[in-house]
């Protein structure tokens, strides 16, 4: 469905921020020490591979409804929305 | 149909089935046109409301040391002040902007639950009139529009105030979860057919993802609301941090729906600017795609920004640079837009009017307001300015150059369409001056002191901090931004008087709103064109006599029924016929109903409380009275050579689509419960020794099978709807199922321990309440489905009464097992560090 398409991108997005924002409250609660960081980039890079595959214009042949081209910058802007949101969790605090 | 009437005679007996009679009668309409216009004039004298609080703020603060108010009704008037303007001003007006507006930009005859919009009208008169009426009586909420705990906790705030707000408020919020809903699926399914979504007009684009935002947006605050007030009326704690609560989880499920809140503001706004626009630049929107993706971006970002309010709470910086991220990202969307108009105005040949001087006004106002918008974002500065008169400043800057603006330029656009003639412009010109004029010396001002120290909220200062010019300044600019909106409103009453009156669509519009005759008739239009083009470049001139002549999609009065169509989603082949319901004084009966409720739990008659809601599921059972059919019909003529089942026939009908929404909306209450939970449980203080709750294992498992078993036999019933013995057994066993589920639940409720010792007890005693709240709901929906098939209503073709069930079950079902989820982790022992 076109419509789903559309919104595809940004889904994605919401579950993998409130994924992120609940391990870093999850970490620091329970103490997981040198772990919580490797395990946050881990759900960055997880989040980001559906993202960049929906980034990719369908290949021809592929359905072509009049809704595609605003479905593909959508999906574009969440990748580049995860990209950026999800960046500090390479380096900013985690707990303080 | 064989012989086809003239104009005149077709629109007298369309006029028949569709008006609503004088006098009294009027309590009984449903019609989108009355009651959209009903909401707006609400909005306004709530507006106006509003403005004369800000008047009282400002002649307080004009001067320093001043004795005009005092500190206690200054409390009340500024958190007045900012209740009106957000919850019944802004959201209402947009709400029957939308209402009043969409079936006649999308070509259909009414919105596709008529008696809903006049419950939810209802609902928000009472609940507004509740805090007009409380102010008055110098009761009124004043812990500010936000309503923070503890400040807003029984302990400090001990009087009604508080529960006026959270009451009221409540109340209100009602008409926006019904006109969410409603807006929703109507743009969604009631199109004229041949409007695919991608021909759909700009604006109807924006109200879908503003329904969808509400959807999502509004629970949070609903939820927080309920629990405040079950801390307030019952000492169940939530947010008493010596308790097991927390304060910020308040602040939370606050701004989860409060940031996301100004762009709902904003959207609908846009939405008419983007229709504006192009009319007058005489050529068509630059970027429609582009701009449909922008808003959906615009949508999700909103949702991620919410801690920004809450940067000084003492956060790590990890959880800061996410928030401080998306809040500077969500401006490139709302810039696309910008690029839009303006590119817009600039490839066309832009035409000079009044609608224009207010959407030049909205470009420079709003976008200042979002040039302080990305400084607030960056976490240093927002900790200097944090709660002083910048933030106020910039609020301001982007309420009313975000929506009150492009409203202005909105209602001289569209107030022809309403009134039927056109306006003098004698007084619309210096109106807007003084507006511009004014809004910027009050608020550009307030930029200044805030910088300077001053904070907000403070009902006086002394006069030696360099503060005392640039308050009187700007308490000037609010008298002359008065006296510009006073001008305005003198300009719409002229226009009702003397504006000179037009045939159709004065200003060579492209959208079909402006094909049907000004003033509207009560059916919108006499048939429903067939579309083969984007609906924003029409010719509604050509269009709109063809219409009235009944060329077109059901182009005819058939048995006295308002029938409507309703189309496929995505490609807008016409799909169903939609007989709507007549008027009816039962949504009028049930807001009645409903506000005993609220004023029974507001004046603390506890035992009157449930009364009023088992009144209020009583006459909501009466709405299917009369309604639906008792024999199946096949397809039906609706002209042009095409004939299409009514929607009672056909699986997918707008019932099922509202009821999912609504489900959605729930789910998403549930969800913000959940994380209320989980939320105390990882985070709150003094959880450490806090005794778990205890959960008899065995009802808690019985409660789980049941539910869902339930849920499986009112599925199977859906499944069989031809066969009268399975049909009826599924949904007897539903009922009982949920029944005893209903009751183990409450059972487990009673033996978790003292709900008002401790968050521990307290969050699943209302997380299993409403589990069992939901299985007596599921056992309802069942039993409405049995009734409904006794009388003859369904069939193997008729069964929206077994799907309803079935989605209602199935939600008791999941809902059951997640809500004992919750409790069993909660009462793992020594989780909490
Ligand atoms: C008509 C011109 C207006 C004037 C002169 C005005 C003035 C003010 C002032 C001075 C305050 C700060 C009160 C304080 O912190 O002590 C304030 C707060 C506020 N205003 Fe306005 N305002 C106007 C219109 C609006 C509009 C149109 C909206 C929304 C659509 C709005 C929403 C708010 C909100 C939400 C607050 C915060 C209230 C709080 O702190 O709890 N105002 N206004
Ligand atoms: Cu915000």
């Amino acid at each position: 469905m076109p419509l789903v398409r559309l919104v595809a991108g940004f889904v994605i997005w919401s579950a993998g921020f409130v994924v992120l924002y609940a391990v870093q409250a999850l970490g620091c609660a329970y103490g997981w020490g040198d772990w919580h960081r490797p395990v946050l980039i881990g759900l960055y890079l997880l989040a980001l591979a559906p993202l960049s595959w929906l980034a990719i214009p369908a290949r021809a042949g592929a359905e072509e409804g009049p809704l595609h081209f605003a479905a593909l910058w959508a999906n574009r802007a969440a990748l580049l929305a995860a990209v950026l949101i999800f960046m500090p969790v390479t380096f900013a605090s985690l707990c303080v | 149909m064989s012989q086809t009437p003239s104009p005149i005679g077709l629109h007298k007996q369309l006029d028949a089935i569709w008006r609503t009679p004088p006098g009294l009668a009027r309590l009984s309409s449903v019609n989108h046109t009355i009651l959209g216009k009903r909401f707006m004039a609400l909005a306004l004298l709530f507006f106006a409301i509003g403005g004369l609080l800000s008047m009282l703020i400002r002649a307080q603060l004009a001067t320093p040391n001043s004795a005009f108010l005092g500190p206690d009704i200054y409390n009340q008037i500024f958190t007045m002040h900012g209740t009106v303007m957000m919850f019944l001003f802004a959201i209402p007006m947009f709400e029957g902007f939308a209402i009043y507006m969409l079936p006649k930009l999308l070509g259909a005859r009414d919105l596709a639950f008529p008696r809903l919009t006049a419950y939810g009208f209802w609902c928000y008169l009472f609940g507004g009139s509740i805090l007009i009426i409380a102010m008055l009586a110098g009761v009124a909420p004043n812990g500010g529009w936000f309503m923070y705990t503890p400040l807003s906790s029984k302990p400090y705030t001990p009087g009604i105030n508080a529960d006026v707000w959270l009451l009221g408020i409540t109340f209100v919020e009602i008409s926006a979860v019904t006109a969410a809903i409603e807006l929703f699926v109507t743009i969604l399914k009631m199109r004229a057919p041949g409007m695919a979504l991608t021909r759909m007009p700009l604006f109807a684009w924006y109200m879908l993802v503003t329904a969808g935002m509400m959807i999502i947006g509004f629970p949070p605050l609903i939820l927080g609301s309920i629990l405040l007030e079950m801390e307030r009326a019952f000492h169940l704690p939530f947010f008493d941090p010596t308790r097991g609560g927390d304060p910020l989880l308040w602040q939370h499920l606050f701004w989860l729906f409060g940031h996301p809140e100004v762009y709902i503001i904003f959207l609908p706004a846009a939405g008419a600017l983007s229709t504006i626009i192009p009319v007058f630049a005489q050529r068509p929107i630059l970027g429609y795609r582009a701009i449909i993706a922008a808003i959906v971006a615009m949508a999700f970002l909103s949702f991620g920004l919410w801690v920004h309010h809450m940067f000084t709470v003492g956060i790590p910086h990890l959880a800061l640079a996410f928030f401080s991220a998306a809040s500077a990202l969500v401006a490139i969307p709302t810039a696309v837009q910008i690029f839009a108009w303006i590119g817009t105005l600039a490839s066309g040949k832009p035409r000079w009017d009044i609608p224009m001087l207010y959407v030049f006004g909205f470009f420079a106002v709003f976008v200042c307001g979002g040039l302080t918008g990305v400084m607030l974002a960056m976490v240093p500065f927002n900790t200097q300015a944090h709660d002083s008169y910048f933030v106020v400043a910039h609020l301001h800057y982007v309420l009313v150059g975000g929506f009150v603006f492009p409203m202005l330029a909105a209602i001289y656009y569209w107030l022809p369409h309403i009134s039927g003639r056109q306006s003098l412009y004698r007084l619309s010109i210096p109106a807007f001056w003084l507006i511009l004029i004014g809004f910027n010396l009050t608020f550009f001002l307030m930029h200044l002191t805030g910088l300077m120290g001053m904070p907000r909220r403070i009902s006086t200062y002394p006069s030696n901090w360099g503060w005392d010019w640039l308050n009187l300044l700007s308490s000037v600019g609010g008298f002359i931004l008065t006296m510009g909106f006073a001008l305005v409103l003198a300009d719409m009453v002229l226009q009702f008087r003397f504006g000179a009156r037009f045939r159709r669509d004065p200003w060579q519009a492209g959208t079909l709103e402006w094909a049907t005759a000004t003033p509207p008739p009560s059916y919108n239009f006499a048939a429903i064109p067939h579309m083969d083009t984007r609906a924003d470049q029409l010719r509604p001139a050509r269009i709109g006599p063809t219409l009235a002549g009944g060329d077109g999609y059901l182009g005819f009065a058939r048995n006295g029924e308002q029938e409507t169509l309703a189309v496929d989603m995505m490609s807008g082949d016409a799909e169903q016929l939609i007989v709507l319901p007549r008027r009816s004084y039962l949504p009028l009966w049930t807001a009645m109903a409903t506000a005993s409720f609220f004023l029974a739990l507001l004046f603390k008659l506890y035992w009157l409380a449930p009364f009023g809601a088992l009144a209020t599921l009583v006459l909501f059972l009466c709405w299917p009275i009369g309604l639906g059919s008792k024999s199946d019909r096949g397809p039906i003529d609706i002209g042009r050579g095409l004939a299409v089942p009514p929607d009672v026939e056909a699986p997918d009908n707008v019932t099922v689509l509202a009821n999912r929404t609504a489900l959605v909306m729930n789910g998403t209450l549930f969800a913000s419960l959940l994380f209320g939970g989980l939320f105390l449980l990882v985070v709150a203080p003094n959880w450490q020794g806090s005794s778990a709750p205890t959960l008899p294992l065995w009802a808690g498992a019985l409660a789980v099978v049941a539910s869902l078993s339930a849920a499986g036999a009112s599925a199977m019933a859906a499944r069989r709807p031809g066969s009268v013995l399975p049909l009826r057994a599924g949904l007897v066993a539903a009922i009982a199922l949920q029944v005893l589920a209903l009751t183990l639940l409450a059972l487990s409720m009673g033996a978790l321990g003292d709900p008002t010792g401790h968050a521990r007890q307290a969050v699943p005693f209302v997380t299993l309440g409403y589990a069992a709240l939901h299985c007596g709901l599921g056992a309802i929906m069942a039993a409405h489905a049995l009734w409904r098939h006794a009388q003859g209503y369904v069939s193997a073709r008729r069964r929206t009464e077994l799907v309803l069930a079935r989605l209602w079950n199935g939600y008791a079902g999941g809902v059951v097992v997640l809500a004992l989820g919750l409790v069993a982790l909660l009462g793992l022992n020594g989780v909490a560090p």
